[in-house]
């Protein structure tokens, strides 16, 4: 909320800058975006007098005027526009002045000296309504008799250092210049002077004879107050108002509709203003929206409402949303005789949901969804009136309606001194809890030595227990004086959760393998599932859907890593980066059953690599080095989603459980990710993985006895694996196995088609004896004859 | 005899102390001093002398054998030396030919930090508890005291799954759901990914990581918050990193704080980084609102505690000088490398 220092210096003396002030502030819990001048973005415009204003010679449009700018001799401007004449007064910009549009330069135009310009309104960026005919065609004139050379900013009412609060959430009172003032003085420790309101009233009759309410809606609308204001003249609001109004940042418009945004800012009060003969019957109705109704808002825009939508209606139509903004049929124009006057207290939630539903958002409905106090409703409104009176704009008809049917009951809050100290940590003497609270409008006593009795001003909103308390006297007394200290408590065991720590490990052992993590958003494009191409029925096509997402590119949560991973290999590729070895480990999402249900939540790594060098076996390596790590050894098989390569896929899984999958990504998949190079790509199921890990007891004792080497060449079909073979072998050769490594394959005529040899070379070794040549040649037979049975596999000749 | 011994003597010696390689010595032993050699045909000839002189010249041809073989062997470690100096003299390599590539990774830049944030919370008796990413609204907000409809809403904008279902939009809900289950003490922290309807720019991301801590035992005061961030700070980025708390709101904490760091950058003189203030404003604080407590069904008279909560991204932008969060979410394999 912006405020100039002047409106605010009205109500509390502030002897210091505005810098100064506004970190008292900020230190003390009042927010402050910053301090800035009105008028800043320009300098040197003067008031000048045009003493003569005749014809450019070279030119159909340009006038060659002498200004008097209080300097010795006047001095000569060239001028464009069409409402330049001599006597008149106008904001002249002098040579190395500063315009937002740029800097104003001496200069020649079309052979005439021209020592300045002449300036219109949005030349210097200032509004219509703040000065009278700024709004006009054409340059300002200056009505007023000010001394040529005077800066127009004095003219203008501009150069008043405002100040830009940020009002925090549990501080709606302090969304006006009362509300400010009033914690000013809390904190510098001065006095806060509100005006005397009183109202004169003048003509015949009372409220009733003019106009009728009816609140239908309590709940929704629990206070109301109105007034009549007769024989009203339009016109514009005196300077001192608009120079506030535009420092708060409103734009001034009219004395009638100028009162009621002063009001609003200085109490916090949102009103409105009806045109009443506009208001049919003259009955306003506080009610709620019928299903369907229409209504043309004052922005012009039209809204179909609801039944939980609150309006103001007249005995025919909803004419504006409560709280939030009127209707243009009521609207006040030049030529309006008779005003009523709202000040209402409308309910928070209503209010907000209303105004989210309709996408309409006002100071007004900001404040009343902060909350509005309703106790000061009616001293909001007789403000109103009261500045009716200063500005002599009409009458204020004697009596008012207000509807308050249930008013608030004051909190009253117990505090313990002792109790509150222990909270915050720091000592505070009772009594000084008693006049910091004092001080805040707390009507506080402190009984005997630890009790304070607090009665809670009905505008603090926010206050309701002895917390609340404490905060008010720990931001007065100053949070520097919160000592560091720590906990003197019992110890407890600091650790990360099995979770988390087998994360980590999974992560350490990827990054000593060389890869770099990536993170990637948790949700994704639904479009980018479709291009993994998986079956109709896959449930990675089920997704928790977001119903509000930032775009459909942002909508769904990951049911897979793989369509990130994907995307970032391709961002990489497109930035030049050719080789990479990347992992993300991160959560997917499984949507529940059933509506109401969280959805299940794995934690899934996906790694990927790609450039020089890097093929299936790298990716491969990765997860079975991976796995090793944990203890893990487990069986591969060619298999695995139809995203992969159909010959360069595998699955890996432990006693049938899937563990792993990667393989190649099939071109078509890369091809829609843009991506032109081979990628392989390994997912690990780390829940799955996590409960295998195998502890590591210790060491195997080291051999006393020598080992034995046999290599054997075994001649089998293509489609045989090497790798399966060697399971075999292991399995066959069994306990006195140390070792079995593949050394070749070889394909040749001599062979025949389809077929190939693969040579091993296995190690085997007893712990406690030396084998002997028939134990070893037993073995050896074994092996050949597990391989014969179950691959076909002949010895090579 | 006595005269040939001289002579195989000295002409022996001479050649060993020419010999140029340890293979020319070699050659030279076996011919004076092998089966075969001259000093051994010597000695195999001393049967033809009278017996009488026979142990004076046995004496001779030993002092000769053994003059050689010392001359020999001296003469071989000088050889060996000097072999092993021309062996390493050929073996030398041009050092400042690069290696091969470095073949380690790296953890990315935001899991570095908050690693380190974890370590340093652990180290001071906390520990880590997980929750779900898709959070019910009843732990997200309502059990921190953010009622429906509430404006305190309206500051993290949220993405709804279904009308009570969101992602959540701060990591506090595992702070509700561990409250809502354990007894104190409590000493907790929980990182971990969050989400707010915020497009993505040089300071926001819809998708960061929060690190948020609560501490519920007796007699907690918010000097024990602050002795515990200051701690934090000087482990986190340095000795002379002090905090400044801010009175502020925060629907789940009363009394609140912003807390601000000193400014890393410039150690609080005041710079381009922190505006000139010395101070960046880094985290969330404040005394656990007693209505939390007892809406999570423990005894506000008997227990009090804290709370706090950081952006990782925010803290690991400081930490690392980076000046665009969304270099984060890049995943640019030049930015990431220089992790390693």
């Amino acid at each position: 909320m912006k405020v100039p220092m002047k409106w605010l210096k009205e109500y509390v003396d502030i002897n210091m800058s505005a810098e100064d002030y506004a970190s008292r502030m900020v230190m003390t819990g009042t927010g402050v975006e910053g301090v800035e001048k009105t008028g800043a973005q320009f300098d040197k415009v003067v008031v000048g007098y045009v003493v003569s204003c005749v014809d450019h010679p070279n030119s159909d449009h340009l006038h060659i005027c002498m200004v008097d700018v209080g300097e010795e001799e006047p001095i000569q401007i060239v001028c464009g526009a069409p409402n330049v004449h001599a006597g008149m007064r106008v904001a002249a910009a002098l040579d190395g002045a500063h315009l937002p549009g740029g800097k104003i330069k001496k200069g020649k135009m079309r052979g005439e000296v021209s020592m300045g310009m002449l300036c219109s309104g949005p030349e210097l960026d200032v509004p219509a309504g703040l000065y009278p005919h700024i709004g006009d065609e054409g340059i300002i004139e200056i009505f007023e008799d000010v001394k040529p050379g005077t800066d127009v900013k004095e003219v203008f009412g501009l150069g008043d250092d405002i100040v830009d609060f940020e009002i925090l959430a549990n501080r709606p009172d302090c969304l006006s210049v009362w509300g400010l003032a009033r914690e000013s003085s809390a904190v510098l420790d001065e006095h806060f002077v509100m005006p005397e309101i009183a109202v004169e009233e003048a003509g015949k009759g009372t409220f009733d004879d003019y106009a009728k309410v009816e609140v239908l809606d309590d709940e929704n609308c629990p206070r109301y107050c109105a007034r009549v204001i007769t024989d009203v003249k339009i016109g514009p609001s005196p300077k001192w108002m608009r120079e506030y109004l535009y420092g708060a940042g409103v734009r001034p418009i009219n004395n009638i509709v100028d009162i009621t945004n002063f009001v609003m800012l200085e109490t916090g009060h949102p009103m409105h203003a009806f045109d009443l003969s506009k208001v049919k019957e003259q009955t306003i109705v506080v009610r709620r929206a019928k299903p369907g109704e229409h209504l043309v808002t004052l922005d012009g825009k039209e809204h179909v409402l609801d039944e939980s939508m609150l309006v103001i209606a007249d005995k025919e139509n909803a004419t504006g949303l409560a709280g939030i903004m009127g209707g243009e049929e009521s609207e006040i124009v030049d030529d309006t005789a008779s005003v009523l006057f709202e000040c209402a207290a409308f309910e928070r939630a209503n209010n907000r949901i209303t105004a989210r539903k309709l996408g309409v958002r006002t100071e007004s409905s900001g404040r009343f969804e902060k909350g509005v106090c309703p106790e000061t409703t009616m001293e909001a409104l007789d403000r109103a009136c009261m500045l009716v009176n200063m500005l002599e704009c009409g009458k204020v008809v004697p009596g008012a309606y207000d509807h308050y049917p249930n008013p608030k009951a004051p909190v009253e809050i117990e505090a313990s001194v002792k109790r509150i100290c222990r909270r915050i940590g720091v000592d505070v003497p009772g009594e000084t809890m008693e006049d910091i609270l004092n001080r805040l409008y707390i009507d506080t006593t402190l009984v005997g030595e630890d009790t304070l009795h607090c009665e809670i001003p009905a505008f603090r909103l926010d206050m309701d227990g002895e917390a609340d308390i404490s905060e008010e006297v720990l931001r007065m007394y100053g949070y520097d004086h919160i000592p560091s200290t720590l906990m003197n408590a019992v110890t407890m065991p600091g650790f990360r959760d099995e979770k988390t720590a087998f994360a980590d490990r999974v992560k350490a052992a990827l990054v000593g393998m060389g890869l770099f993590e990536v993170l990637n958003y948790s949700f994704i494009s639904p479009k980018w599932i479709e291009k993994l191409n998986l079956a109709e029925g896959d449930p990675r096509r089920k997704t928790v859907t977001l119903r509000n997402p930032l775009g459909e590119d942002t909508s769904v949560m990951r049911t897979t890593l793989v369509p990130s991973m994907l995307n970032t290999v391709a961002g990489n590729m497109n930035r030049g980066n050719m080789d990479g070895k990347l992992f993300e480990l991160s959560r997917v999402f499984v949507p529940a059953e059933k509506a109401g249900d969280l959805p299940t939540e794995k934690t899934a790594l996906c790694v990927s690599a790609f450039g020089e060098g890097v093929d299936f076996y790298t990716v491969k390596n990765i997860v079975v080095w991976l796995l090793a790590k944990f203890g893990v050894t487990a069986s591969i098989e060619a298999a695995g989603d139809a995203y992969y390569h159909p010959g360069r896929k595998a699955v890996l899984s432990v006693d049938g459980v899937k563990i792993a999958t990667l393989g190649e990504i099939h071109p078509d998949v890369a091809s829609a990710f843009d991506i032109a190079k081979r990628v392989y790509v390994a997912e690990v199921d780390l829940d799955a993985l996590m409960p295998l890990e195998k502890p590591f007891y210790g060491i195997k004792p080291l051999p006393k006895f020598p080992a034995v080497s046999r290599d054997i060449a075994v001649v089998v079909d293509e489609c045989v694996g090497a790798g399966t073979m060697m399971d075999a072998i292991r399995k066959a050769a069994a306990k006195t196995l140390e070792d079995v490594k593949l050394f070749d394959i070889y394909r040749g005529d001599k062979l025949g088609r389809g077929r190939k040899s693969v040579a091993y070379a296995i190690t085997l070794r007893a712990p406690d004896r030396t084998l002997t040549d028939e134990e070893i040649n037993a073995t050896m037979d074994k092996v050949l004859k597990a391989l014969n049975t179950q691959f076909g596999a002949e010895l090579r000749a | 005899m006595e005269k040939m011994l001289r002579e195989i003597r000295e002409r022996v010696l001479k050649n060993i102390e020419e010999a140029k390689a340890s293979s020319s010595l070699e050659q030279i032993r076996v011919g004076a001093l092998g089966k075969k050699g001259e000093l051994t045909g010597l000695l195999r000839g001393m049967g033809k002398l009278p017996p009488e002189e026979r142990p004076k010249m046995g004496q001779l041809v030993n002092d000769v054998r053994a003059a050689l073989e010392a001359k020999l062997e001296e003469r071989a470690a000088e050889l060996a030396e000097r072999e092993k100096q021309a062996r390493l003299a050929a073996e030398t390599i041009d050092v400042t030919l690069p290696g091969p590539e470095r073949g380690a990774g790296s953890l990315h830049p935001m899991n570095i930090v908050l690693s380190k944030m974890v370590d340093i919370f652990v180290g001071m008796g906390y520990e880590v508890v997980d929750g779900p990413e898709v959070e019910y609204d009843h732990y997200n907000f309502e059990l921190l005291n953010v009622p429906k409809n509430h404006p305190a809403r309206d500051a993290q904008d949220t993405f709804y799954v279904e009308d009570n279902i969101v992602l959540r939009s701060q990591t506090s809900p595992v702070q509700a759901r561990v409250m809502t289950t354990r007894k104190p003490p409590i000493r907790i922290i929980s990182p971990g990914r969050v989400y707010r309807a915020d497009e993505a720019d040089a300071t926001h991301s819809p998708v960061f990581h929060q690190m948020e801590g609560l501490v519920i035992d007796e007699n907690i005061t918010m000097g024990d918050l602050k002795g515990t961030l200051d701690e934090f700070a000087r482990q986190m980025l340095g000795q002379g990193i002090q905090t400044r708390f801010r009175p502020s709101f925060f629907p789940f904490t009363e009394p609140s704080a912003e807390v601000d760091l000193t400014c890393a950058n410039c150690k609080g003189e005041g710079c381009r980084m922190c505006k000139g203030t010395g101070w960046i404003e880094v985290l969330g604080a404040g005394m656990v609102n007693p209505k939390v407590l007892e809406m999570c069904g423990i005894d506000s008279t008997k227990y009090s505690g804290f709370a706090f909560g950081m952006g990782v991204e925010r803290m690991t932008l400081l930490k690392y000088n980076i000046p665009n969060l969304r270099y984060l979410y890049e995943n640019d394999l030049r930015f990431l490398t220089q992790y390693r």
